[in-house]
């Protein structure tokens, strides 16, 4: 067992407490405007930049051709107006309530059996990878997900229930035909978006590690390894959901062609197939519509977002529950801490220790969350252990703050309780505890 | 065949609920997208027939767009007077036909809708005072309760401005104390405060962000920007000067629209109660323009129809939209661009105040400091007020001039103060 393996066996094994992060990165706020802040190291020169990626962030597109052709680009096929529609106030998105709602903060990823050239998923051929529910006038929307739910309960020691939401997605007024049997579907709250910068700075060679490292309770962990656009060749998937994106740049680019229909450097056509006449008809601004100088602006916006430190990490029921955190293997997967390597993005953010809880790897997470649909390295039943730092705030930010990829969750509990696979063990820790510990456990998320 | 009928009625009601057809309402508007974000979700859950469909333009571009070939647009719902009266003007808004009880057209001496019944006030932002408590009060400031307060010198280097020609709420800011204090007086004062002021650019930060952080003491500013900031964590406060000023933000119905029902759906439900009540969220902080939602305000919200009950005056709203190129074009020669020498100048004139308040030169230099080169009624002339809405080499032309008298003024008023100062010019 080499050095770094016994240390990363340290780190999962010592279930550590909520212990604050680099001061110089994270922020000690606990407002709605938590997740806005930028990093107590962000340099007074380095101010313009941030507030210019923060106003793309933030800005409601135009559909072209418009005179503020900086801001115009959207569609022709889009699911929302702008970034901060998916990620209210940089934070998590929310699904649907009933079958009448329509996704405000979500979408759905489409693709059918094979691999594109670079092992990521093949697209359809008319309704592409993602389903964009709006067009601009004079092209269609290409359809609509209705998201319906089945509810059963879960009893938990004690006597205490706790009801779930089981989503399932019906697909109407397709505009090319109905869905090929054959099609997978994975619907996606937005993710919140601080703190990534300091992720994207976590050395591969520590995912590698925590990949190898052995874990208890059948918990294993794997890397995903996706198509570097701006490389051209495979790197560590780090961001999204399966971990489906090499880094912050192609993040932000994929979402910008995908979900508004903004082309960039990096992903300079518009998001029409080649059936789709009127999308491809329709007028574009710019070439591409956001800017190499833009793009780097909303990276460095995103580089530059502090995480919120943890609150309350000294009262007792806090430390309590982050004891049973750790007994409940929960740590072994949401690694409480890590460490940034050398970062020449942006060195204010190399060699700092974060708390951000997790791995950044693919775990099984079981049937009932299992989307069936591989993406490069991950299967249909895996998923990336989601950061943990900041949830806390998540509902006093947006009230309708979901969790899991699909947002079915509605609390902190529930989410917990949906976990499978490789999370079975710990959902079936949380499902025995006492009811103090429960809560215990909770007050400690809370604290995040 | 009766069970059967029964069976397949129990049936359907088994059934989870299908989403019914929907149709659109198609909105052109510059709101962000919180305020988009609430008014989408409230109204398509309360009228689940209908689906907005936002076109987000700024208004100039906005009135681009509707000049050009377009798809129908149903309403229109943004802060942006001007544009709703040249629609209105060009004939391309109907009357509005909904019920409008319970919504009075003005707040005190300030009409908010249109008085001819084409577009309405929906909600209103007020112009006041953002500061940082905990600041001013490091420095030993007071809290201010008038645009005047901060022409004191005690607030130099602490006070930030926006630019008018450059941030969007600025002009109607700027003319709300050309209104309330009379042309000469309000220049005066603007001047003064810009000399103890940073000014703001609209690609710079947002008011709130400098004020918020405690970079600056206070700033002129929108309500919202402050109240929404405190009201998500910010340690700032606001205060609403004594002459409170308004910009208003209207819905209108287009003559072209295709869903005419869904557009007076949509405009009936922002008026409502209900989406009154909308403006009091956290991300939105407007003020609702039905007095009776007031009555439910969460605690320490301003009211405006209670503030103009107790001090109010008459702004002209046409004369202050048809003059709002001239006056920016003037505060930019005025005070934008003579930034540094207006300083040094007001810095001048209070010293000169201080070391010998009786010279008689010091009226002399409060003129030279005070000069205009346009009179109230030339700045309301339409024919020089277009020249700054169309802008050619005559507009240039006189902005030059302007450049060449104001800094003659201000260096003579410099030198007098400096003189009764005591210090060499």
């Amino acid at each position: 067992m080499n050095r770094l393996t016994c240390l990363l066996l340290c780190i999962l094994a010592a279930a550590r407490p909520a212990f604050a992060n680099d001061a110089a990165i994270a922020v000690s706020d606990d407002t709605r405007e938590a997740y806005t802040q930028a990093i107590p190291a962000l340099a007074e020169t380095d101010r313009a930049k941030f507030l210019k990626g923060r106003a793309l962030v933030r800005q409601v597109w135009v559909i072209p051709p418009s005179e503020n052709r900086e801001i115009a680009g959207l569609g022709p096929l889009y699911n929302r107006l702008s970034c901060i529609a998916c990620h209210p106030a940089n934070g998590h998105g929310f699904a649907p309530e009933s079958a009448a709602e329509p996704m405000r903060a979500m979408l759905v990823r489409l693709s059918v059996p094979g691999k594109d050239p670079h092992g990521g998923p093949l697209p359809h051929a008319a309704y592409g990878g993602q389903l964009n529910e709006n067009g601009v006038p004079g092209v269609t929307g290409e359809g609509r997900t209705e998201v319906h739910y089945r509810t059963h309960t879960v009893s938990l020691s004690g006597g205490e229930m706790v009801k779930l939401r089981q989503p399932e997605f019906r697909f109407v007024d397709l505009a090319y035909g109905d869905f090929p049997a054959s099609m997978m579907t994975s619907s996606r709250i937005g993710s919140p978006i601080f703190g990534l910068g300091l992720l994207e700075a976590v050395p591969e060679g520590t995912l590698v590690a925590l990949a190898a490292v052995g874990k208890p309770a059948g918990i294993k962990g794997k890397v995903n390894y996706v198509w570097d656009a701006e490389l051209k060749k495979s790197v560590p998937g780090r961001f999204g959901w399966k971990a489906n994106m090499p880094n912050l740049r192609q993040q932000i680019a994929g979402a910008m062609v995908g979900d508004l229909g903004i082309t960039s450097p990096l992903f300079p056509q518009e998001n029409c197939m080649l059936v789709q006449s009127d999308c491809a008809k329709s007028p574009s601004d710019g070439k591409p519509e956001l800017s190499a100088a833009q793009l780097d602006a909303t990276e460095f916006y995103h580089f530059a977002l502090a995480a919120p430190q943890p609150r309350n990490n000294g009262d007792k029921q806090v430390k309590r529950g982050a004891v049973l955190f750790g007994k409940a293997q929960c740590a072994a997967c949401h690694v409480p801490e890590l460490k940034t390597g050398e970062f020449a993005k942006y060195p204010a953010l190399s060699n700092r220790t974060i708390h951000p809880y997790t791995d950044l790897l693919l775990h099984d997470m079981g049937e009932a969350l299992a989307d069936h649909r591989p993406d490069y390295l991950a299967n249909g039943r895996e998923w990336r252990t989601p950061p943990l730092w900041g949830i806390g705030l998540a509902q006093k930010i947006e009230a309708r703050a979901g969790f899991l990829h699909d947002g079915r969750a509605r609390s902190l509990l529930e989410a917990v309780l949906w976990h499978g696979g490789e999370g079975a063990g710990s959902t079936q820790a949380v499902k025995d505890m006492t009811a103090a510990d429960r809560n215990a456990l909770i007050d400690f998320l809370e604290s995040l | 065949m009766k069970t059967a009928n029964w069976m397949l009625a129990l049936c359907l009601l088994l059934l989870p609920p299908l989403a019914a057809a929907t149709e659109k309402v198609v909105v052109i508007t510059s709101y962000p997208q919180e305020v988009i974000s609430q008014f989408e979700a409230a109204f398509e859950k309360k009228y689940p027939q209908y689906r907005l469909e936002i076109l987000w333009r700024q208004s100039r571009d906005t009135m681009n767009y509707l000049h050009q070939p377009h798809s129908p647009v149903d309403v229109y719902w943004t802060p942006a007077q001007r544009n709703f009266a040249q629609l209105a003007k060009e004939g391309a808004l109907r009357k509005l036909d909904i019920d409008l009880t319970g919504l009075p057209k003005r707040i005190g001496g300030f009409q908010i809708s249109d008085p001819d019944g084409y577009y309405v006030a929906h909600e209103t932002a007020g112009y006041g005072m953002a500061y940082h408590p905990a600041e001013l009060q490091r420095l030993g400031l007071p809290v201010p309760i008038d645009w005047k307060s901060l022409t004191a010198p005690a607030y130099s280097g602490h006070v930030v401005v926006p630019i008018p020609s450059k941030v969007g709420y600025a002009p109607m800011l700027v003319d709300t104390l050309l209104q309330g204090y009379g042309w000469e007086q309000g220049w005066d004062i603007l001047a003064r405060v810009a000399a103890n002021a940073s000014l703001a650019d609209a690609g710079a930060t947002f008011i709130s962000d400098d004020v918020g952080s405690g970079r600056v003491a206070v700033g002129m500013t929108m309500d919202f920007f402050a109240v929404s900031a405190i009201a998500n964590g910010k340690p700032l406060r606001f205060t609403y000067p004594v002459r409170v000023g308004y910009s208003p933000a209207h819905i209108g119905i287009f003559k072209e629209a295709a869903n005419l029902n869904g557009a007076r759906t949509f405009a009936s439900f922002v008026l409502s109660d209900e989406g009154q009540k909308l403006l009091f969220h956290p991300d939105i902080r407007k003020l609702p323009v039905r007095p009776a939602v007031y009555a439910r305000k969460p605690e320490g919200y301003f009211d405006p129809f209670a503030a103009a009950r107790l001090a109010s005056y008459d702004y002209d709203v046409a004369t202050g939209l048809s003059r709002q190129e001239l006056v920016s074009a003037l505060f930019d020669a005025l005070i934008t661009r003579q930034h540094a020498v207006l300083k040094t100048m007001w810095s001048a004139i209070h010293q000169a105040e201080q070391r010998a308040p009786n010279d008689p030169r010091l009226q002399q230099a409060r003129n030279h400091a005070n000069w205009l080169p346009l009179t109230a009624a030339q700045a309301n002339d339409a024919a020089r007020q277009q020249l700054f809405i169309q802008r050619d080499s005559r507009t240039e032309s006189l902005e030059q001039q302007w450049n060449a008298d104001i800094a003659n003024h201000y260096a003579q008023a410099t030198r007098i103060a400096l003189a009764i100062a005591g210090e060499k010019p």
